[in-house]
């Protein structure tokens, strides 16, 4: 542990906050953090662990490489699923319905890609394009919250929450283990060194969101776990949320650094401290003041401009 | 190429604009009408007014994800202001004076820390509507003075010029933040900066002072189009500016500006809100729901952007 946070300065942050929140926790709401309710606790963060870890990849690859459609994809995964696969096709065998939610994931980052690295529209711009689509998409399928999900998936809420995040970890160790992933982090540090070395730069960015929208998809099933039914309203709220988490757990938002456990730190973060929040019963307004605060004076704390403003006097 | 972007990027849009606004007619009934030609106008001045700040924002290379909120906090806070009975003259300035320190605090530690400022925008932000909120418990109350809302009204007229006196001001508006971009110190100084920030620095731009000023002024104009807000549905409304995240970025991409920075200006800006709010009445004159609506003008955005937005391929740019 002690040299992982050696080796990755940037996690040092999140790190301590999480041992902290996860300490006042413990201390405040002993019941919820219990082992026996780790399933269920586990089931109300995954969602967003995975929507963080899901943003991460096109944020790696720098250039303002950036998905917003990720929470909007995980909420049309769970209209589809409950209106269309369940209600209407009559599907509830997870065989059937996990490949077909991983095909809509692929679909939607491809699709992404083409639009962000092969056509070349601004990222921010492309997936707010396809943010728009799907959260529209959404809408139409499914006007109101209405339906039930198989009980195999809400299972995913409760003993099996861990399932879809060990899913998108142990892809993720696949990809850190083969060449792509170095090629990304260099895209990421200097793209055009990158080129010159020879890494074809167009086509590392594209995976990178292929794997958002196949990690989206993931995280679209443990969300439909977790609600339960189909609503069109849950998600979207979660773009903005994911993006502070990934920032929050110390990956560049220029590109080049960070990782999985940054991402899913800064997540599990946001989680521990909505959890303090909501235990003192304050109004919704002041949690979003408190957490909006945090948000701000962590990333600068962990600002690596800011160490040097410090101790090295100021040199802008 | 600087040249090609600022002359054909506008007036492509604004051709685009006209286009839109012929087939609105052909298909649909009561399209060029007098009075539909005026709600989109003020709509669209509203949008542009609020996209002011985005534009210069943009051009410096930065982005402000805090302009919803700093409209929801001028909207909710000139309306408290105003109902506990302090005079409009003070109110007005006030709190356009408050929303700019909170810019100048958000574009002051984006470049002293360098701190993404999508990150310390969305965090201010967030707080800052959560601190309106508390204040005023979340239900807002007051309203806007009686000419505040004939200024921005639909309905409103100009002596026999059937259209109210916010146009002409978005127009003078305007004019002054195309002059600001391209005949003065600082307008130079933002171009430079946003095109080559370590050329600029060389250049003795200060980057420090050009992001605290640029932040502060996006928004102090986000604040002035949460006022008009105010006029304009009669009463507060905290969450009043959220359409404004993405429109506001919309508009100034749509108009042709580069989110590298450098590249672009506010002609564009005010033609993309112009088209932007022209698709989006033409889309529900043709009887769409509004997911429908939301849907097609995502797919709208990317292939306009796909036609004259593209950034350069990294070989390009060796």
């Amino acid at each position: 542990m002690k040299r992982l946070f050696a080796r990755r300065p940037e996690l040092r942050l999140a790190g301590g906050l999480f041992i902290v929140l996860l300490l006042l926790n413990l201390i405040l709401n002993p019941v919820r953090f219990a082992p026996v309710n780790l399933g269920v606790t586990l089931g109300l963060a995954a969602p967003l662990i995975i929507a963080a870890i899901a943003s991460m990849p096109p944020i790696l690859g720098g250039r303002g490489g950036i998905d917003i459609s990720v929470a909007p994809l995980m909420g049309l995964v769970n209209v589809v699923i409950v209106r269309v696969l369940v209600e209407r096709a009559g599907m509830t065998s997870p065989f059937e319905i996990v490949p077909i939610v991983l095909l809509i994931g692929l679909a939607s980052g491809v699709l992404n890609g083409l639009l962000a690295t092969i056509l070349r529209i601004q990222p921010i711009v492309a997936t707010l394009g396809t943010y728009l689509l799907y959260a529209g998409l959404t809408l139409t399928i499914s006007p109101s919250p209405t339906g039930t999900a198989p009980a195999w998936l809400k299972s995913l809420a409760g003993t099996g929450s861990i399932l879809p995040i060990l899913a998108v970890v142990a892809v993720w160790l696949l990809i850190k283990r083969l060449p792509i992933h170095e090629h990304l982090m260099s895209v990421g540090s200097d793209d055009r060194a990158a080129f010159t070395a020879g890494i074809p730069v167009t086509r590392v960015r594209f995976l990178s969101y292929v794997v958002a929208g196949l990690f989206g998809a993931v995280g679209g099933l443990s969300l439909t776990g977790l609600i339960g039914s189909a609503d069109p309203n849950v998600a979207n709220s979660m773009t903005l949320l994911a993006i502070s988490a990934v920032a929050l757990g110390g990956v560049s938002l220029a590109g080049g650094k960070g990782g999985l456990v940054a991402a899913a730190l800064g997540a599990v973060d946001i989680f521990l401290l909505q959890s303090v929040l909501t235990y003192f019963n304050v109004s919704t307004f002041l949690l979003q003041m408190a957490y909006g605060a945090a948000l701000t004076i962590a990333v600068a704390l962990n600002s690596s401009r800011l160490g040097a403003l410090l101790f090295r006097g100021r040199r802008a | 190429m600087r040249g090609h972007f600022r002359i054909s990027g506008p007036l492509a849009t604004l051709l685009l604009v006209l286009v839109v606004h012929l087939v609105g007619m052909l298909l649909i009934k009561g399209f060029g009408t007098t009075f539909g030609v005026r709600a989109m106008l003020v709509l669209a001045a509203l949008l542009a007014i609020a996209s002011i700040g985005q534009t210069l924002v943009i051009l410096l290379g930065g982005i402000d994800l805090s302009i919803p909120f700093v409209i929801g906090f001028a909207n909710v806070a000139a309306a408290q202001l105003y109902g506990q009975g302090v005079p409009f003259a003070v109110v007005l300035p006030g709190v356009i004076l408050a929303a700019m320190l909170v810019g100048a605090f958000n574009g002051a530690l984006s470049s002293i820390l360098a701190i993404h400022p999508l990150i310390v925008t969305l965090g201010t932000g967030t707080t800052l509507q959560g601190a309106v909120q508390l204040w005023t418990k979340g239900f807002p109350t007051g309203g806007a003075p009686a000419w505040v809302q004939k200024f921005v009204s639909i309905g409103g007229t100009i002596g026999p010029v059937p259209v109210p006196w916010l146009i002409p001001f978005t127009g003078v508006l305007a004019l002054g933040v195309v002059l600001l971009l391209s005949r003065t110190v600082y307008g130079r100084r933002l171009y430079a900066l946003g095109s080559n920030p370590r050329a600029a620095r060389l250049a003795l731009v200060d980057p420090v002072r050009m992001w605290t000023v640029t932040f502060a002024l996006s928004a102090g104009f986000a604040a002035l189009a949460g006022i008009l807000l105010l006029g304009f549905s009669g009463s507060a409304y905290a969450a009043v500016g959220a359409p404004y995240l993405f429109q506001t970025i919309a508009a100034v991409v749509i108009g042709g500006t580069a989110l590298v920075g450098g590249r672009g200006g506010y002609l564009g800006t005010l033609a993309g809100a112009l088209c932007l709010i022209e698709l989006t009445t033409v889309l529900v004159g043709l009887g769409l729901q509004p997911p429908l609506v939301q849907a097609t003008l995502g797919v709208l955005i990317v292939a306009l952007v796909a036609v004259y937005g593209r950034e350069s391929h990294v070989r390009e740019l060796i």
